[in-house]
């Protein structure tokens, strides 16, 4: 009797196992088709939204060693539409498989979009589609998406998820774009304090861009030629409770990376003007890194607020071009200045610009404010977006220098 | 093979009641928390504990004057047939409307994140069915299972917990005093109810090993629990800062957002597996403790042949709500504003009415002797 119990009971186990996969919630592979990057324009019907979608096929490079399907890596349709949620169903219409926002990577918005009063209103219903996760980023691009995803065409990375999570992932590390997640956007875009900034980007290049110093161009300006995408992501566009308002350098955006603790930057490779050069033409290489957080006090009592930021930094001498003598104290105790006196003037140059010119700051510092007061009345009737304009800011910059390079061995003499 | 019914003994015991409280820390407790104190949330649960102490340490001393009897027999003990009989009643009804509407918010969860287009009633139904089946299979066997999954439950919470502090700043706590003192005392005395689970857990004394093991347990998961909800709460304040105010349930969209690193991007079902399991200890422990309480009030031996009607009555309570928005703003606070003062009350009035009696000091004479 037991045996024919336990065989039964097997049984029943495996029948169970059947009905695991549901009625409702079942998915194939097969039969869906993942959007990677979503794109939202303005539409020409006013009230009305252009939604481009970018479908990854998952069957395409899943498979070790060849022997995958000749069918495409992508498919991209724009479509007008009320909104990008119900969009899913209209875009069944042209695209054979379900359609699933799961693994969406990228929101790409128009810069003219993104500027448009009603973008919040638009952009508020990510929170309420239940697959969208708020770890995906908010890029801006400079022309209209529908265009950006036909001209983007990367390649080495021919499927679309790998792509967009090497190319910001990188982006970020080096600091040249904000780390622009929709988590920090409804953060910011609820505290109401503080701007937020999203990458820049374009698929266009300019026609004859300047030749600018490493870092300061914005999305297209670099002069890349040879046998490349011309996908750009560089700079940042500021948003003030929502909608975008100006744009920042890839420079400009590189500072506020340093400044603010939130974001993950690795190392940043960075030229700075060489202080034993005659002229002021020659520029030294350097690493950054950034190992510590900031130090930020605040005097927030009187008339005008007193903000002091200390900001270490680690930096390795990368190059030497007026071949300085860096064995000596003397010498090695001006570039330390050096490089700390200029580290500490952008800073506060990009400071003021935000106070002056973007009315805000472009990262999460009201929250360091938050602990001179003791509860939140007093911090609303404080208003940091009005006092903040008001402040005086002072960032001073602790230079470490780690590493000096390799050529100790043969200085030669500077020629002064 | 009939085995001997078992008592639970600390370990297990601790295990139920962390799994039956701590788990408030998972749903929505801190985003209700957080809508009414905003930053200075995460002091609520610490000051409840403060608060709610009182009560359950004279319930717990009333108690051990009765070794090995249950909460309704020391009420009607206490109080007297009728009034007795009314007083054990409420607590009852206050207890399975909490049952209903918690399995509901489970069941909310789960269709918003995990199953979006299954029905709500085939997910509750699935829901109850696992539960009154655990609840079926006896105390011993909750005790067990409890025991055997607790450590993975807060494994995994810490887990995702110490992921999320990646992206989370400690700033956001400040001010520290968030709405003021008068608002903080204000709306921790009417937030007793996170640990009512207490209070309704003395009816679980005949079964546990000893009274001395079930006062030790019960202070053990009281303290851990406070410190894990209160935590937890900080947590996601640190994590969401303002924008906790417009999230339902934080902790599940937190476990949506962290990854492990770039090859393992979206990692949410490895914890909303040891989640559910842990929803599954919950509510069949509830439901267990519900029908042992019908029993006790209508003198019914063998309770847990209730279980299944029970459950069925639970269930159908739990889906008249339209939406998920009724449960967590209309019906859940009115529970919960309800429940935690009036167990304290009761508690109290249990320890006077004993005081005036003179059990306190037939009980010394009885030890003297």
């Amino acid at each position: 009797m037991p045996k024919t119990k336990t065989v039964c009971r097997i049984v029943l186990f495996f029948v169970v196992v059947m009905f695991l996969t549901g009625c409702w919630d079942r998915g194939e592979l097969e039969d869906k088709s993942y959007v990677i990057g979503l794109g939202l324009d303005l539409s020409k019907q006013e009230g009305k939204i252009k939604v481009t979608m970018l479908l990854a096929n998952p069957e395409v490079g899943s498979l070790q060693g060849g022997g995958g399907s000749t069918e495409k890596a992508r498919e991209i349709i724009s479509f007008d539409a009320n909104d990008f949620i119900a969009a899913k169903a209209t875009a069944n219409s042209v695209i054979s498989r379900s359609i699933s926002y799961e693994l969406l990577r990228i929101f790409v918005v128009s810069e003219e979009f993104a500027r448009d009063p009603n973008f919040t209103t638009t952009f508020f219903e990510v929170l309420k589609d239940k697959e969208i996760r708020l770890n995906s980023y908010l890029a801006i691009s400079k022309e209209k998406a529908a265009e950006y995803f036909l001209k983007n065409k990367p390649r080495m990375e021919t499927r679309p998820h790998k792509y967009f999570q090497f190319m910001v992932d990188h982006g970020i590390e080096n600091g040249l774009i904000p780390d622009s997640t929709l988590f920090r956007y409804f953060q910011s875009a609820e505290r109401e304090t503080d701007l937020f900034l999203a990458m820049y980007t374009t698929a266009k290049r300019l026609d004859n861009p300047r030749i600018q110093r490493e870092d300061e161009y914005m999305a297209g300006e670099l002069n890349a030629t040879g046998e490349l995408d011309d996908t750009q992501f560089i700079g940042s566009a500021v948003f003030k409770k929502g909608i975008m308002i100006s744009k920042l350098t890839g420079q400009e955006t590189r500072t506020v990376n340093i400044l603010d603790d939130t974001t993950n930057i690795k190392d940043i490779l960075v030229n700075l003007p060489d202080p034993f050069a005659d002229d002021d033409k020659k520029q030294i290489a350097a690493r950054i890194m950034k190992t510590k957080g900031n130090k930020i006090k605040m005097k927030l009592k009187g008339v005008r607020p007193q903000i002091y930021i200390t900001i270490p930094l680690q930096l390795e001498i990368m190059s030497n071009p007026s071949k300085a003598n860096y064995a000596l104290e003397k010498n090695r105790q001006k570039l330390r200045k050096h490089i700390a006196d200029h580290i500490e003037k952008m800073n506060e140059d990009l400071l003021k610009k935000s106070q002056t010119k973007l009315k805000g700051v472009p990262y999460p510092l009201p929250l360091y404010a938050k602990k001179y007061f003791s509860t939140i009345q007093e911090y609303k009737k404080f208003n940091w977006a009005k006092s903040y304009l008001r402040a005086d800011i002072h960032v001073k910059a602790e230079i470490e220098i780690v590493d000096y390079g390799k050529e100790t061995n043969r200085p030669i003499k500077v020629g002064h | 093979m009939k085995q001997q019914p078992g008592k639970l003994g600390i370990r297990e015991f601790v295990a139920i009641a962390v799994l039956m409280v701590g788990a408030k820390a998972t749903e929505d407790t801190p985003a209700i928390l957080f809508s009414k104190v905003q930053n200075a949330a995460w002091m609520i649960p610490i000051l409840s504990a403060v608060f709610f102490f009182i009560p359950l340490y004279l319930l717990i001393k009333t108690m051990s004057l009765y070794q090995g009897k249950d909460l309704f027999s020391v009420i009607k003990k206490l109080l007297g047939k009728y009034i007795g009989f009314i007083v054990c009643l409420v607590i009852f009804v206050i207890s399975s409307f909490a049952v209903s509407f918690d399995t509901r918010t489970y069941t909310n969860i789960i269709r918003a994140f995990y199953f979006t287009t299954t029905p709500n009633l085939i997910i509750y139904t699935m829901l109850m069915l696992t539960c009154a089946y655990g609840a079926k299979k006896g105390l011993q066997h909750v005790g067990s299972v409890s025991y055997l999954i607790v450590f993975y439950s807060l494994v995994s919470l810490y887990i995702a917990l110490g992921i999320s502090t990646q992206k989370s700043n400690i700033h956001a706590m400040f001010p520290l005093w968030g709405p003021g003192y008068a608002e903080l005392i204000k709306h921790s005395s009417m937030k007793l109810t996170i640990f009512a689970e207490f209070f309704i857990l003395t009816m679980l004394i005949p079964y546990v090993k000893s009274n001395k093991v079930f006062r030790k347990g019960t202070w053990i998961a009281y303290v851990y629990i406070c410190i894990q909800i209160s935590a937890a709460t900080l947590l996601f304040i640190c994590m969401f800062d303002e924008s906790l105010g417009g999230i339902a349930y934080p902790f599940h969209i937190a476990i949506r957002f962290i990854s492990l690193g770039e090859y393992i991007p979206n990692v949410e079902i490895i914890f909303f597996i040891i989640w559910i399991i842990t929803a599954f200890i919950r509510f069949s422990a509830f439901l267990y403790i519900n029908a042992l309480m019908f029993g006790r009030l209508f003198k019914i031996k063998d309770f847990e042949y209730l279980i299944p009607s029970l459950t069925t009555i639970y269930l159908m309570i739990g889906i008249i709500p339209e939406s998920p928005m009724d449960v967590t703003l209309m019906l859940k606070p009115l529970i919960q504003n309800m429940a935690g003062p009036l167990f304290a009350f009761i508690s109290i009035i249990l320890w006077l009415v004993a005081l005036v009696k003179g059990e306190f000091k037939h009980a010394k004479n009885k030890n003297s002797m």
